[in-house]
């Protein structure tokens, strides 16, 4: 089995069995837009097993542009928990787990869906669950279930939260490791692709010394052929420099696309004093709280 | 010169840099140079609040903080002074270098900031007053903000206004005759166009 590194979620293939790891919230929800965005879009059925009830799941990929309510209404989509799915209560069994994947793969089928999509936030397996060891057992599960099949899985892994070890040991089982691909990062900035809605996304503290990384992200993004949102409500704080810089690449696809510039309150205002307000082209969203 | 500054506001050369104020009005004193604008943010941010301000109006006052830095950082002697002092409900965000304007000493000709004044144009803008002092000696920034008022000023003072997004050159600071301070002064005003 070949693990490649550092995939796309929008790259994934019908049979994968793709480990995503993601160092927040905010990038799950988003590579999880993404996933859910293009199944539905290929006329998969979609499951997203997680902490967020389904009202949470429904609002979270809505603020990304991907509405998933007629996918529900219609059976396309299930945003559910864990609860007699991968866990029973505070234990979970490996067989039981591998068993639900496959009931859901034969309704898919059943159904007259071509294919699945299936998304689980492991951050279960972070409590206090007994039979926590027989994950590297159900990851081996799900390996052979997808084998030949139409159907392909995305484990998500906080991987600030689970340790090396266990990230190793699951790692094998997987087709493809997914993250989201990073321009730059380091302990007080982030500049990474965005993937729902397509563009990029700044968050922490960013000024001229982070100039030439935040102008080849631009760079990237521009070539992008949709609309582009670059999305800095993570963004504490942003320079003059940087933000010329942010307005220049705006006004570059306002001429042909549309460009969403979603940012804290305090930012927003600076780039209306830039006077990107009265820009054809460009939205200034603030994102608050 | 910042001991002199504090110790004797109303002295003789230094006098002309800046106005004078107690050493007990000053809330924070921190050197910077350019691995340290970070820290130099958060302790503005972490004083700016302890003295009353919140949201947009902090911001600005660390918009303001940085950008002054990063000006002496960048044109300036690559390492400067900042001091944030409150006097009668009134917060000054002071920033000074030692060192002469690299930039304009490469190019005389150039007017100062003409490519790299977008910060100084910032903090122009959301202080309620923006002077700059420069003698052969030194380069003192200072940024005032009205304790107490939401938001920045709108009054539509644009004496001394330095022009940006219609990308008209920023006017050329004052050279320093020697043994003389030069000052420009801004009053903030809204954004033009």
């Amino acid at each position: 089995m070949t693990v490649e590194t550092n995939a796309q979620i929008t790259e994934l293939t019908v049979d994968d069995h793709a480990c995503l790891t993601f160092g927040e919230q905010e990038e799950l929800f988003d590579l999880t837009a993404a996933f859910v965005r293009d199944g539905l879009a290929a006329g998969l059925k979609v499951v997203w097993l997680s902490d967020a009830g389904p009202g949470q799941a429904v609002g979270e990929l809505a603020q990304r542009g991907v509405e998933v309510e007629p996918a529900i209404s219609t059976g396309q989509m299930v945003a559910a928990g864990y609860e007699n799915r991968l866990l029973s209560g505070q234990a979970f069994q490996a067989d039981t787990a591998v068993r639900w994947l496959t009931g859901q793969l034969h309704s898919a089928r059943d159904e007259g869906f071509p294919g699945l999509r299936v998304a689980v936030d492991m951050s279960w397996a972070l409590r206090p669950v007994t039979g926590i060891e027989q994950l590297p057992k159900f990851e081996e599960g799900i390996a052979a279930v997808l084998d030949g099949t139409t159907a392909s899985v995305l484990c998500q892994y906080d991987r600030e939260r689970f340790d090396p070890v266990t990230l190793a040991s699951v790692a094998g089982f997987h087709t493809r490791a997914v993250a989201a691909a990073t321009y730059y990062a380091d302990p007080m900035l982030r500049i990474c692709c965005q993937y729902a809605p397509a563009g990029l996304r700044i968050a922490g503290e960013i000024d001229y010394q982070a100039a030439d990384h935040l102008a080849l992200a631009l760079a990237e993004t521009v070539r992008l052929d949709s609309d582009i949102t670059i999305n800095m409500a993570p963004l504490a704080f942003i320079d003059a420099h940087c933000m010329m810089l942010i307005a220049d690449a705006a006004r570059a696809i306002a001429a042909s696309r549309l460009v969403v510039l979603r940012c804290p309150p305090e930012i927003t205002a600076g780039f209306a004093r830039l006077g990107l307000d009265r820009v054809e082209g460009v939205r200034l969203v603030r994102a608050d709280g | 010169m910042g001991d002199d500054l504090i110790r004797r506001p109303s002295g003789s050369a230094r006098q002309s840099l800046g106005p004078g104020y107690p050493a007990e009005s000053v809330i924070l004193e921190q050197d910077f140079d350019f691995g340290s604008l970070y820290s130099l943010r958060a302790a503005v941010a972490a004083h700016g609040a302890a003295a009353g301000l919140a949201g947009p109006r902090l911001y600005d006052v660390v918009t303001s903080a940085h950008e002054l830095a990063a000006n002496a950082v960048r044109h300036g002697a690559g390492r400067g002074r900042l001091r944030l002092w409150i006097l009668d409900g009134v917060l000054h965000c002071e920033v000074s270098d030692d060192g002469r304007d690299r930039a304009a000493d490469a190019d005389q000709s150039a007017p100062w900031k003409q490519v790299h004044g977008h910060g100084l144009w910032v903090v122009s803008q959301v202080a309620d007053q923006f002077t700059i002092d420069r003698s052969d000696a030194a380069t003192t920034a200072t940024a005032v903000f009205t304790l107490g008022a939401a938001a920045g000023p709108d009054a539509p003072d644009v004496a001394g206004d330095l022009a940006w997004p219609g990308r008209q050159p920023a006017p050329a600071l004052p050279r320093a005759r020697s043994g003389r301070a030069a000052r420009i002064s801004f009053r903030a005003a809204r954004c033009p166009g």
